[in-house]
């Protein structure tokens, strides 16, 4: 397992050599606004615009710009700084990141607990009005735009401007460190909708992959072997129908954890997402190289927890 | 949001109206101040107000702030030499200066005295002289931190071009003490040069504080900044928020502003619908840099009313042909493109008659030698007569221009390149079915806006024929603020060009280099509206806007549209009940 793990380690590595590498070269030779120009406004002088280019060493070859990032990301765990702000773009990053955390376990939460509970529920209570009902909520959780589902749960529950007046609304995001209760508060909502399209395809999954597995022949040996229902469907059942859940999750998390673009906008929590979103409407290149290459990280990170998690919910896995 | 490297109008987050000019403002002069209800005399004292935005400042730095959003933070923080009161866009008043910029030596000295007793915030503490103005103006000039318009307004001063490479100081701007501060110029542009001491680059920065920031490349003086103005800028968090405090280093005597509330905070990176609903139903808020929605200006114009206030931004959209390109060089195929195209459609793209008036030629109304243009009507050419498009009149022009079947009929693909999100987006795809109309084929190309500009429409080797998004608007109320840049053929550049018709007129260009040395208001507003005339005659483009902004504001709060910004003046703004 050790061997496995460092392994998958020096892949990590190289699989975020190539993001950055891919990213790079992406916003450096197609076409993008040019950094130069954007930081000289209006009517430049050409030769200020000139000055700015070697000043930002954007005169050298994408490669030469490419190798001096490298070697300031690896020595110095350096991201650059932004063309916006003029800021760190790793302090920023940092900054934000809390938020997107915090948005993002409180939606995995939820939609883990309400994914598999329906998902058992539907799956043993087959082609009743239980499973007929969960599973058409689930096809329109699945169906919803978060963006749109985003807007429409602030117009109806949102204090301000909802017309039940129930949860906080939008921009009313507190750090935990600050107010852990009002944290908690403003985040309701935003961990609901962002959960609910997960909620619905992990239900839907766990439903198939259930069914599936209850009409192997080992349960119904377990069956014979007189154990009890419940432990049949929880130990034997359930055990084996989630192994797929587990994969997606980890992706999921991974994904999410590169930013909630879309939630974070709606909502104004000032997470990765936004930040992103941000630094692509701006041309900030220090910004969203940053931004992909935390992304990156966080999904290869996850495929491997995912991974190592196998191992233990399948006996049949081991690494060697 | 209009926070793009150019003062070119930019697109609005799902907006629709134009979002920001940058030092932009109002349309006529001496309009009452007391737009939103709020009143320019009377307000209480005390409160936090919320600034709604949808966005970031594109800068902090009065060194390089150069948007609408910007201005609306850095006018209440910094003095400048002359700063604009809300009910004025015409002559900015005495703010860090004493009085009047002194004008001598035919035009080609400025002098200005600045006031006593104006301190830097902690940890400065100290009192500001004239080369802290000195210094604000140079550090304007250099690559770390890249001003987008001293080289403009300022390139005339002697010595400008050597500074910073040959010279450490710009022969030109001398301090013979610490009251005092002397510009010389090379030519006689005074006038514009005094207007140019509005904006916010004329902001003192100490340098014994400052030099070690803007060593940094870019600087940093941004992260560390003091102030002179009645607020300090006490968290800044990018994308986030921003919170001013009273400056405990403002002395009201030697200040104009009233600056009631006691907290300001700039809430960023909100939704522009959610964050309208937000103001219209909630208390203290106001919106920042954007322009209210479609959706919202329509509710708001009938159930609350005294909620919005529409202001002239002082900004032209229009749709350049590229005059280099065939057949965009023929004259006639270009009349042809006005005739047939439906503003009326390209305005509606962005929320119809509330976002502005139809334009008829470019300098904006209330701008001086907008009357001189014409007005509202235009100057009476029959390409532009209608606003919903005469296809007839079209292919006259069209015949008259070599295409007897009244349609273009070459084989040539004419490249087009827009913005790729709304409401641009929609405008583009309305122009090219205008085209569509007299046969033209494209190339049409959709990209972000800032792509748009800096790849391909400011980049005259792009060879790009029809920009549909672009626009300009103006830096003070000056109508070659408007003009010079957009359409002065000796200004076309390789880079960050924003003659995007690429007009090189010898006539029109002529023209221009006499008007800039005009100084008489009328005079002046004459030629300027005259070179409008001709420009518009030549057919460079298809004016079809004249933006205004829709401002919005809680019921307990006392808005005041500062004019000259188009945006709410926090330093007039109260709230009803502190």
């Amino acid at each position: 397992m050790g061997t496995y793990i460092i392994r998958r380690l020096l892949w990590v590595v190289i699989l975020l050599f190539l993001v950055s590498l891919l990213t790079f070269i992406i916003f450096y030779l197609f076409p993008s606004a040019d950094p130069a120009a954007l930081r000289a406004g209006r009517q430049p002088n050409p030769a200020l615009v000139e000055q700015i280019r070697q000043s930002l060493g954007l005169d050298k070859p994408w490669y030469v710009q490419y190798g001096k990032y490298m070697k300031n990301l690896i020595l110095h765990f350096d991201l650059g700084t932004s063309y916006q702000n003029n800021i760190s773009v790793k302090t920023q990053i940092f900054q934000r990141l809390p938020a997107t955390i915090s948005l993002t376990v409180g939606a995995v939460v939820v939609w883990v607990v309400a994914g598999v509970s329906v998902g058992i529920l539907s799956a043993i209570k087959r082609r009743t009005w239980l499973d007929r009902t969960a599973m058409t909520g689930a096809l329109i959780g699945i169906s919803a735009p978060v963006y749109w589902l985003g807007l429409v749960s602030l117009y109806l529950f949102a204090s301000d401007i909802g017309k039940f007046k129930i949860f906080s609304g939008a921009n009313s995001y507190v750090p935990f460190s600050q107010d852990p209760a009002k944290w908690f508060s403003s985040l309701i909502l935003p961990w609901l909708v962002l959960a609910a399209s997960f909620a619905a395809f992990y239900a839907r999954l766990l439903r198939a992959n259930l069914l599936e597995t209850m009409s192997e022949d080992y349960i119904r040996t377990a069956r014979a072997k007189g154990l009890g229902e419940r432990r049949v469907i929880m130990r034997h059942g359930v055990r084996s129908a989630i192994t797929p859940l587990v994969t997606a999750l980890g992706l999921d998390i991974g994904i999410l954890l590169g930013g909630a673009i879309l939630t974070e906008s709606v909502f104004n929590i000032p997470g990765v997402g936004r930040l992103a979103y941000d630094a692509i409407t701006r041309s900030d290149l220090p910004m969203i190289q940053g931004t992909v290459l935390f992304g990156a990280f966080f999904i290869v990170m996850a495929n491997l927890v995912v991974d190592i998690a196998y191992a233990f919910l399948d006996p049949r896995v081991r690494y060697s | 949001m209009q926070r793009h490297a150019l003062r070119a109008l930019a697109p609005v987050v799902a907006v629709g109206l134009a979002v920001g000019a940058a030092a932009c403002g109002g349309g006529s002069s001496n309009k009452s101040g007391t737009s939103g209800n709020g009143n320019v005399t009377q307000g209480k004292k005390g409160g936090t107000l919320q600034v709604q935005a949808a966005g970031d400042f594109e800068h902090v730095d009065p060194g390089q702030a150069y948007y609408q959003f910007d201005y609306m933070m850095e006018f209440v923080t910094q003095r400048p030499l002359y700063n604009w009161k809300p009910n004025t866009n015409t002559v900015p008043d005495p703010d860090l200066a004493a009085g009047p910029p002194q004008v001598s030596n035919g035009g080609k000295t400025v002098t200005v005295k600045i006031k006593k007793g104006v301190k830097f915030s902690p940890p400065v503490n100290r009192e500001v002289t004239s080369k802290d103005v000195q210094y604000a103006i140079e550090r304007a000039a250099t690559p770390n931190v890249a001003n987008g318009y001293v080289g403009v307004y300022f390139g005339d001063v002697v010595g400008w071009k050597d500074f910073p490479k040959k010279t450490k100081h710009v022969a030109g701007i001398t301090t013979p003490d610490n009251q005092t501060i002397v510009f010389k110029l090379a030519r006689p542009v005074a006038g514009t040069l005094a207007q140019a001491l509005s904006l916010p680059a004329s902001a003192p920065v100490p340098p014994e504080y400052a030099k070690k920031y803007d060593a940094k490349n870019p600087s940093t003086y941004a992260q560390h900044m003091v102030f002179t103005g009645p607020y300090e800028m006490t968290t800044y968090q990018p994308g986030k928020k921003a919170v001013l405090k009273r400056n405990p280093n403002w002395d009201p005597k030697t200040d104009w502003r009233p600056a009631y509330l006691d907290q300001i905070i700039f809430s960023m990176g909100n939704d522009a619908t959610v964050a309208s609903r937000q103001i219209l139903g909630g208390q203290n808020q106001v919106s920042g840099d954007f322009g209210a929605p479609a959706p919202i200006v329509k509710q708001a114009s009938t159930s609350k009313k005294d909620q919005i206030t529409f202001t002239p931004s002082s900004g032209n959209r229009y749709v350049a042909l590229n005059t280099t390109i065939k057949p965009l060089d023929n004259i006639n195929v270009r009349k042809a493109i006005i005739a047939a195209t439906d503003r009326t459609a390209l305005r509606l793209t962005r929320g119809g008659p509330s976002v502005g008036d139809i334009a008829t030629h470019y300098i904006p109304p209330g701008m001086p030698g907008f009357e001189e243009a014409g007005g509202m009507a235009g100057s009476g050419l029959d390409f532009l007569k209608n606003p919903n498009g005469d296809l007839a009149l079209a292919q006259s022009y069209m015949k008259k221009g070599g295409f007897p079947s009244g349609k273009y009929t070459g084989s040539q693909k004419l490249l087009m390149v827009g913005d790729n999100a709304e409401p641009g987006s929609k405008t583009a795809q309305v122009m090219q079915q205008q085209l569509q109309k007299l046969g033209f084929k494209l190339n049409f190309r959709q990209v972000p806006h800032d792509t748009m500009y800096s790849k391909f429409c400011n980049v005259p080797k792009s060879k790009v024929a029809i920009c549909p998004n672009v626009g300009w608007l103006k830096d003070f109320e000056d109508a070659q603020t408007m003009m010079d840049p957009t359409f002065n053929g000796t200004a076309i550049v390789p880079v960050n060009n924003s003659n995007w018709p690429q007009l090189n007129d010898p006539k029109v260009n002529a023209a221009m280099k006499k008007a800039e040395l005009v100084t008489d208001a009328n005079a002046r507003a004459k030629a300027w509206g005259e070179i409008d005339k001709m420009v518009t005659a030549l057919a460079p483009a298809v004016p079809w806007l004249w933006d205004k902004q829709a401002n919005i504001r809680s019921a307990a709060v006392n808005g005041v549209i500062n004019q000259f910004n188009a945006s709410w003046d926090l330093a007039y703004t109260s709230l009803k009940n502190p």
